[in-house]
Parts: structure tokens; sequence; C-alpha cells
């Protein structure tokens, strides 16, 4: 039903609508957190935003430097990390800045 | 005695609260519920002192440093209003997390009970707490609780340990007092340190089976409820399933039985009265009240029903992955997964889902989503749903659920279009939630919450609708010159009156008589009026059994009395629906918006898209169905040209606007 939806919407916006899954495939070099293999525990390196109140945010919730970190799943598009013994939904953006050693 | 209840979000604080006190506050199984602080008494079964206690319920907080508004509360609560007891909710699955708060905690000076709750959970996985250690080395009491199960021992231990404790002083196992709060490097580190601290006291203190980052049968559920593909269509499935029981099933059969009650009801006030009675009374009461009031309480089966439904999927975390899915599409408007919290709490009224927009941090996206809020069919609106899909879609489920998801897309549309008359089209944000885990939802405790809604939809019904009913009754029996309104003059009476110019602006939308527009206008002051007032102006008194309207309304059905096709019963539906919400709930976004442009802008936004959507499906319904436009076709398309204009000029300008100032950070 919602493929159906989709073939119907213009070129533009079905494309928009996409999931990016190109960083599945480059496993080697992985920078941050977007690049990172499920089920796989890394080390957090550093947590690099401009905005330091989210940076702030991840860190009382144990994402910061030094921490380990799981990609559990990645869904629609957002990932599905375990941080601390909790379960934490993030999106694209957010996985992003997460910089991992 | 004062006993403030504090925690991470989702620790189970309302629910605690709840057992405790013996209230109701609206809980869920997922963060962010509880947005402001909420008082109440401990019952005298768990109390064991001789003074009165009063628990107050603090909305979820990571950590004491500033970052969302409802933590925010929790900070100034606890330093200015200095409470005897802090009972600091702890999630025993999540330790490492969930102790960094009670550190803070523990500074404040203030004797604090640590209650581990869900222990119950720990207890399946086999993960074991050295609780002496835990309460040695934080220098306080522990206490394992389980706040979901009712007589728990747990409780009444954390209550007798809280009057234990009241007015010894609290030392703190670790002290950073020379932190600067504004300075975002400084709480960084200290936040580091504190967490050293944490990580140290739960590797001694906790023996896990299980490695929380290991796969588990959660995450295979979340793979499949929050596909890319699959995730919205399982949400459409399970929300039809939810109107199909609550409208088609379950609900119409309890519904009649009540109906009958009220019919009773009816004909025992009317033996009452017998012939003696002036006629303009007994009309004022058995039509007036009885009529109006039942119409509306007729729909109370049915709306309990989806209640409940609802609340038993709240409670088993699924909205939390509801979330997860949106947020792609809310993504791409400008919004993010999180503007769903409210929007699905405003499915249940729409004052409280305005209000949890408080948890939303960016300023655009909080306010987009107050204003777009109300779109979400609300309780009050159920049974103006469940009339229409009643009388003129046999009770069809398909109904309800194409509310929901139209409420949704225009949610979407509004979005859309908001992001780009404020010129924020390429500001970025984040989107971060906790995923709580599934469980099996609790039957006991969605009836307790459909109980107390039913209440409320009760007490409204017998207040402001009954009040409405009795004006709209008033104003239907006499004429301007006060003189009773003859039978086949109704055109003539104030009703008519002052509803009739508000008729002719809608017969574009197929619905241009001044009964239905003096329904919808009722419908400002409470939606179910428009259930109500509808009621009382075609005299019926039975909407849910149309076989038993052959007796009231003289040989005709509902449909036929109101005069209207399908097509324009479904428009008129929609414009219910999608209109400005009541006057309470605009309130509600005078308050959280904080601006009145923003609330103008809401209004007159909430308006159009009622009328244009309303003029849509009427004229385009009609042309499908009949092969003809309905009536007013060019007068409703040069209106709709015009709104649609003035969007158009307004997200031209946002855009050039924002065009400019990405010109000048180039330049």
């Amino acid at each position: 039903m919602n493929q159906a939806i989709f073939s119907l919407m213009p070129d533009k916006l079905a494309r928009l609508l996409q999931v990016n899954n190109k960083h599945m495939s480059q496993a080697r070099g992985v920078n941050n957190l977007s690049e990172a293999k499920l089920n796989k525990e890394y080390e957090i390196k550093n947590v690099i935003s401009d905005n330091k109140e989210m940076a702030n945010f991840l860190s009382t919730l144990g994402c910061f430097k030094g921490e380990s970190v799981t990609v559990i799943s990645i869904l629609s598009d957002t990932y599905v990390i375990s941080i601390k013994d909790a379960r934490y939904s993030i999106d694209l953006d957010l996985a992003k800045i997460v910089i991992l050693i | 005695m004062k006993i403030a209840l504090a925690g991470n979000p989702n620790s189970g604080k309302t629910t605690l609260f709840n057992a405790i006190t013996g209230k109701i506050e609206r809980v869920g199984n997922w963060a962010g519920v509880t947005i402001s602080k909420k008082e109440g008494l401990i019952k005298a079964t768990i109390n064991h002192s001789n003074s009165d206690i009063i628990a107050v319920d603090l909305p979820g907080a990571y950590s004491m440093s500033p970052f969302t508004s409802e933590e925010t509360i929790t900070r100034n609560f606890v330093k200015n209003e200095k409470p005897d007891v802090i009972l600091n909710i702890v999630d025993a699955t999540n330790l490492n997390r969930s102790l960094f708060f009670t550190t803070q905690l523990l500074e404040l000076g203030i004797p604090v009970v640590v209650a581990l709750n869900k222990s119950d959970l720990t207890k399946k996985r086999k993960t074991e707490i050295d609780i002496t250690l835990l309460s040695e080395t934080l220098g306080c009491p522990v206490v394992e609780t389980t706040s979901i199960k009712s007589n728990n021992k747990g409780l009444d231990d954390v209550i007798a340990k809280a009057i234990e404790i009241k007015g010894q002083p609290q030392t703190a196992p670790f002290n950073n007092q020379d932190v600067n709060l504004r300075d975002a490097d400084s709480v960084e580190s200290s936040d580091t340190e504190r967490f050293e601290f944490v990580k140290n006291l739960v590797r001694k203190s906790e023996n896990r089976k299980t490695k929380s980052s290991v796969q588990t049968n959660q995450d295979t559920a979340d793979r499949i409820l929050a596909h890319k593909w699959f995730g919205l269509p399982i949400f459409a499935v399970v929300m039809w399933c939810v109107f199909s029981i609550s409208q088609t099933h379950l609900g119409p059969i309890l519904a009649d039985i009540l109906v009958g009650w009220i019919d009773d009801l009816y004909a025992f006030v009317e033996s009452l009265l017998g012939d003696d009675v002036s006629p303009l009374l007994s009309a004022l009461l058995l039509d007036g009240i009885i009529g109006g009031v039942g119409a509306v309480i007729g729909f109370l089966p049915l709306i309990m029903v989806l209640f409940f439904l609802l609340a038993l999927l709240e409670d088993s975390g699924y909205m939390a992955r509801v979330a997860v899915i949106m947020d792609r599409f809310f993504k791409k408007v400008g919004l993010s997964g999180k503007s769903i919290i409210p929007m699905v709490i405003g499915t249940g009224c729409a004052i409280p889902g305005i209000m949890a927009t408080r948890t939303i941090q960016n300023e655009r996206q909080r306010r987009t989503t107050a204003m777009l809020t109300p779109f979400m069919p609300c309780g009050a609106k159920l049974p103006v749903i469940a009339l229409f899909a009643g009388v003129f879609f046999n009770d069809a489920a398909w109904v309800g659920t194409t509310m929901y998801f139209a409420g949704i897309a225009l949610i979407i549309f509004g979005a859309l279009m908001v992001v780009r008359i404020t010129g924020e089209r390429h500001s970025r944000s984040f989107f971060i939630l906790e995923l709580p885990e599934y469980r099996f939802p609790s039957i006991q405790r969605a009836a307790v919450s459909t109980l107390s809604r039913a209440k409320a939809f009760i007490i409204k019904a017998g207040t402001i609708i009954l009040l409405c009913n009795a004006a709209v009754q008033i104003m239907q029996t006499f004429n301007w010159q006060f003189q009773v309104v003859a039978e086949g003059a109704e055109h003539t009476s104030i009703l008519a009156g002052l509803a009739s110019p508000f008729a002719f602006v809608l017969i574009p939308l197929g619905f241009g008589a001044w009964q239905l527009a003096a329904a919808a206008i009722t419908g400002f002051i409470a939606k179910e009026n428009v259930v109500g007032t509808l009621a009382v102006v075609y005299g019926i008194t039975n909407f849910i059994d149309t076989e038993e309207l052959a007796l009231v309304s003289g040989g005709a059905d509902v449909a036929s009395v109101m005069g209207l096709t399908s097509v324009a019963a479904f428009a008129y539906l929609i414009f219910n629906l999608f209109t400005p919400p009541c006057f309470a709930a605009i309130g509600a976004m005078n308050a959280e918006l904080e601006d009145k442009k923003w609330l103008l802008g809401g209004v007159a936004f909430q308006f159009g898209i009622g009328y244009v959507a309303a003029f849509t499906t009427y004229q385009v319904g009609s042309y499908i169905t009949t092969g003809v436009l309905g009536q007013g076709f060019i007068y409703g398309l040069i209106a709709s040209l015009i709104l649609f204009g003035i969007l158009m000029y307004l997200v031209n300008k946002g855009v050039k606007k924002e065009e400019q100032k990405l010109d000048l950070c180039s330049s």
C-alpha cells in the first residue's frame, strides 16, 4: 500500500522520501555513528555540535567521550542506539555529530 | 509534610503517584507525559503517620542541568518550594543513567529516599542489585518498588522511610560545587566525572546476566513495527481496528442499551409532566435538555471503548514507535517525531495536547505543533464523527480512521506551509527519543483512565452542553419579538436569524441550512454541541438506533430530516473537525504560542483549511457521485482561491526572506 502511494508521487518527492542507505555499504573507515556497523560496540571519541545545549543533553544521557555505544538497528531514517542500558531513537543529523574512535 | 517525586522520564513517577494517592493522572509508557507538577494527598492505607502527607509529581528530568523547560520546572520546584523529602524514582533497569540524577538530587541537602522502581523487570531478567551497597554508598535509604502493581509492599515501605528520615540532613556522595551552570564546557566536564562515579557504583552493586546492548526480541519487534515501509500501514491497520471495535462492533451494542435508558427517561418525564404543563416548558425540558444532552451522552459508550483501546496502545509502548515512523515525514516539513506526542495526547483532548508541546525545544517547532495539534480529532469530536458515521455511513470504521489520517495529513500540510512562511526551511533540528520497553498493557489502568475520562465527559454534558442546548431551544422557540414561532415558520426564530448569514457562506460547502450553521457555531463552545444542537433543531432524540427514529421524528430517518447527501454530510463532518477547536483549546493555544500574530495566523489557518477542505470534498464528491458540481461552486471557488492566494503570498514572502538571509551569509 505504501509502495503504491510512493509510485504515484512525482519523482522528486519520491526521492525525498526515500531513505539514503549508501553509508551502509561503506563499512570501512567508520567516522561517526551514522557509519557504524550494527551490533558492534564503539567508543565515542567526541560529540561535535555547534549546539552546545544538545551536546550537553546527550552527555546527561551518557553519550560523551569515552563511553561505549552500539547501533541496534536502523528504522526508517532513524538509528536505534544503546547507551547506558537504554535504547534511543536518534536521527541521521544527530548520528553524524557523534564521532567514534 | 511534603514529598516531591522526581526521576528520569518514563521511570514510573506518575504511576507511583497514582498508586500512593489514589488519583488518576494521565500516564503513558513513554517519556514526557507529565508536563506540569501535580499534587495529591497520600492515601491513608499507605500513610501510617498521623499527619497528612502531600505528594507532588514532577515532570521527568534526566539531570538538573537546564535543557528543556520541564527540567527547569523540576529544578525550580526542588530549589524553591523546599519539600521535606525527595522521593527519587529510579528505573532499576537503567541504574547507569538514572543514578546520575540521583547524585544531583542528593546535593540539595534535602533527605532523599530512592525507590528502585520496575523491580519486577529486573527480577525477570535475573539482574541482581546489591541494595545495601547502593544505600550505603549513596547515603540514603533504597527501597525496591513495583508501582504498576497495586498493593505492592514497597510503596508502604517507601512512604514509611520518607516519614522516618524527614528533617535529617542529607550528605552527598559526590560533590562538585564549583560548576558554572552557564558554561557548557564546565558542566560537561563535571558531568563526565559524575558519570564516572555512577559507573563505578553500578559496577560494584549490579550483576547483569545479559548485556543491554545485545539484540532482544524487543528489537525485532521494533524492526517490524517501525519499519520504513510497513510501519505506516501497520499503524493504519491498528487505528482501523480501534475504530472498528469502538464504532462498528462493541461500541454501538453498548450505546443501544444506554440510549434505551435515555428513551425511557424521556418517556418517564413526559408522563410525569402530563398535559397540564405549558408546552413551552415541556419542550424545553424534553427536547432541549433531555433530548439534546441525551443525544451527546448516547455516544458515551463508543467514546469509552475508543479511549480504552487508545489507553492500551499507549501503555504498551507502541506510541513511541509511531513517533519514530512519523519523524521521517515530519522532518520533511520542519517538525520532528516529537511533535507526535502532543498530537496523540490531543486525541483525548486538545488542551493537554497543546500544553504537551512544551517538551519540544525548538521554538518554531513548538509553536507549529501547538497550532496544528487541534487538527487531531479529540474526544469531544468523537460524538460528531460517530453521529455521521452512524447516520450516513452505516457505522463504518473507515470514517473515523480517515478523519485521523486526514488530521495527520492536514498537520503535515500546515507544517509545510509554516516552515516556509517563517523562512526556516533550511534550519536543522535534532530528534532524539527514548524507546521504552514494550509491555503487556494493563487492563486495570486503561479502565481507570477510561472511567475518569467518562466522568469528565458526563460532567461537561451536564453543564456546558446542557446550558447550550437550553439556550438553543429557547432561541429557536422564539422570534425577535419574543413571540412563539409558529409551526412552519421556524426560519423566523432568533436562532435562524443569527445563523442564516453564516449558512449563506456555507452553501458552496453543501450545507447551507441555518440549522447546520447553528450547530457548527455552537461547536466552538464545545464540539459535542454539534450533536446536541442538531438533536434540538431537528427534534431528534435518538441518533444511535435509526429504527427507533421513525417513532420520534415522524416516519423520516435522520438522514432525510437533515436533507443532506452522503457527500455533503461528509463535507460537514470535515468542516466541524478541521475548523478551529473549541474556545478553551484556542485559549490553550494562546498560552503556549505566546504571540498574538501566531495565534491569529493559527486560527485563520484553521478556518481556511476547514472551509477549503469541506468545499473540495463536497464539490469533487458531488461531481464523482452525481456527475454535476454542487451548489455555489463558483463562489466557493473564488473564496478558496483567495485564501490560497493569501497563503501563497505569505509562503513566497517567507521563502524570499530566507533566500536573502542565506545570500547575506554566503557573501
